[in-house]
C-alpha cells in the first residue's frame, strides 16, 4: 500500500502541500469566536449553490418571473426548500459577517500588517448588502417591486448626479423588465464575482499573515 | 508563537468541520420550519410602503428623518460615511488614544445600527 500511495505521490505531489495545510501553526488564544468568518464563507458557499439550482429555473422577465417563483415553489422538486434555503443562508449569512466584523475589531486583528484585509472585509460587508438589495428584487412580486421603487429612487436625491444615476440602476424612468435584468445580472454575475475576487484577496492575505491570537 | 495544546489536524479541523455541519442544520431547519412564501402579484395601482429586509430597516429609518431637499444626507452622505468610517477604522487606530478612537467610531456605528434597525421594527 506504502509503495503505491509513494509511486502515485512521485507523480501527483500530494503529500508535501497537505503536510503544510495540516500542520500549520495556530497561534494561542484561539477560541470558537474565530469560526465567525468560516461560517460566513459556508453561508457563502451554500448560498452559491443554492443560487445555481434556482438559476436553472428561475426566468428574469417582466411577465415570467412572478410565474417562475410560483413553480418553482409548487411544482419543481424541493424547489420551495431551495428557495427558503437560499433565504435563510443569505439572513444567516448577514448575521455571521457582521459578528465576524465585530469578533476582529475586538481582537484589534485590524491593526498593523492587517489593514489591508480588513479593508477586503469591509468592502465583502458592502458587497453582501448589495447582494441582499439586487435579489430582494428578482421575486418581482407586490413587496418586491415596491422596496426597489423606495430603493432605487433614493439615487435621485443625489445632487448633481442623481438623475442619471437613477437612470442607470433603473434602466429607464421607472422601475421596469430591464431594472429587473440589470439586477438579474448583479446578483448573479458581477458582484458573485467581486465577492469571489474579494474572497480570495481576504483568505490569501489570512495566510500569508496568519491568524491574529488571543488578546 | 506555537500552540502547544492543540494541533490544527485534528483538533482544529474537527471544530471547523462542527462550525461546517452547525451552520448547514441551522439553515435547513430554518428552511423547513419558516419556507418562503409566495408574494402578491404586482399591482401598479395601489402602491404601499414595504418594509425592506432587516438588515436595511436603519436605511429605511434614517430616510425618515431628512425629507425634501435634504433627502441626500440620509440616503447618500450618511450611509457612505458610515461605510468610510468602517473601512478606515485601522486608520482611526492610529497614534496617542488610537483604540480609544477606534472604539468610540466602531460603538458609533454597531449602535446606530441596532438603534435605527430596532425603532422602526418596533414601531412600523
Amino acid at each position: 500500500m506504502g509503495e503505491i500511495f509513494d509511486w502515485i505521490d512521485n507523480r501527483f505531489g500530494i503529500r508535501q502541500p497537505h503536510r503544510k495545510f495540516l500542520h500549520r501553526d495556530i497561534p494561542e488564544g484561539v477560541n470558537y469566536s474565530f469560526c465567525l468568518g468560516g461560517a460566513a464563507l459556508v453561508c457563502f458557499i451554500m448560498l452559491f449553490l443554492s443560487g445555481i439550482m434556482l438559476s436553472i429555473y428561475y426566468v428574469p422577465s417582466e411577465t415570467e418571473a412572478f410565474n417562475s417563483i410560483v413553480r418553482i415553489n409548487n411544482e419543481v422538486r424541493l424547489g420551495w426548500f431551495i428557495r427558503s434555503f437560499h433565504k435563510w443562508s443569505s439572513n444567516l449569512l448577514i448575521i455571521s459577517i457582521i459578528l465576524h466584523t465585530i469578533r476582529v475589531f475586538i481582537y484589534k486583528a485590524y491593526r498593523s500588517p492587517r489593514e489591508l484585509n480588513w479593508v477586503a472585509g469591509s468592502l465583502t460587508l458592502v458587497i453582501v448588502f448589495a447582494s441582499g438589495f439586487t435579489g430582494y428584487l428578482l421575486p418581482w412580486d407586490q413587496k418586491a417591486y415596491w422596496a426597489t421603487e423606495v430603493g432605487t429612487s433614493m439615487a435621485k436625491t443625489i445632487p448633481i448626479i442623481g438623475k442619471y444615476l437613477l437612470y442607470l440602476v433603473r434602466g429607464g424612468e421607472d422601475v421596469t423588465g430591464t431594472t429587473l435584468i440589470r439586477f438579474y445580472a448583479m446578483h448573479i454575475i458581477y458582484l458573485p464575482s467581486c465577492l469571489f475576487i474579494l474572497l480570495w484577496a481576504h483568505f490569501h492575505m489570512v495566510r500569508k499573515q496568519g491568524i491574529k491570537g488571543g488578546l | 508563537m506555537k500552540n502547544e495544546e492543540k494541533e490544527f489536524y485534528p483538533d482544529y479541523l474537527a471544530e471547523i468541520l462542527l462550525i461546517v455541519f452547525i451552520a448547514l442544520e441551522v439553515t435547513i431547519v430554518l428552511a423547513l420550519v419558516y419556507p418562503q412564501g409566495i408574494g402578491r402579484q404586482i399591482n401598479f395601482s395601489t402602491p404601499y410602503r414595504p418594509l425592506p429586509e432587516w438588515y436595511f430597516l436603519w436605511l429605511y429609518q434614517i430616510v425618515r428623518y431628512f425629507p425634501g431637499r435634504w433627502a441626500f444626507v440620509g440616503t447618500i452622505l450618511l450611509p457612505v460615511t458610515a461605510v468610510l468610517i468602517l473601512i478606515f477604522i485601522p486608520y482611526i487606530d492610529r497614534g496617542k488614544r488610537g483604540r480609544l478612537k477606534a472604539i468610540l467610531a466602531g460603538l458609533i456605528l454597531l449602535l446606530s445600527f441596532l438603534i435605527f434597525t430596532l425603532l422602526p421594527a418596533l414601531n412600523p
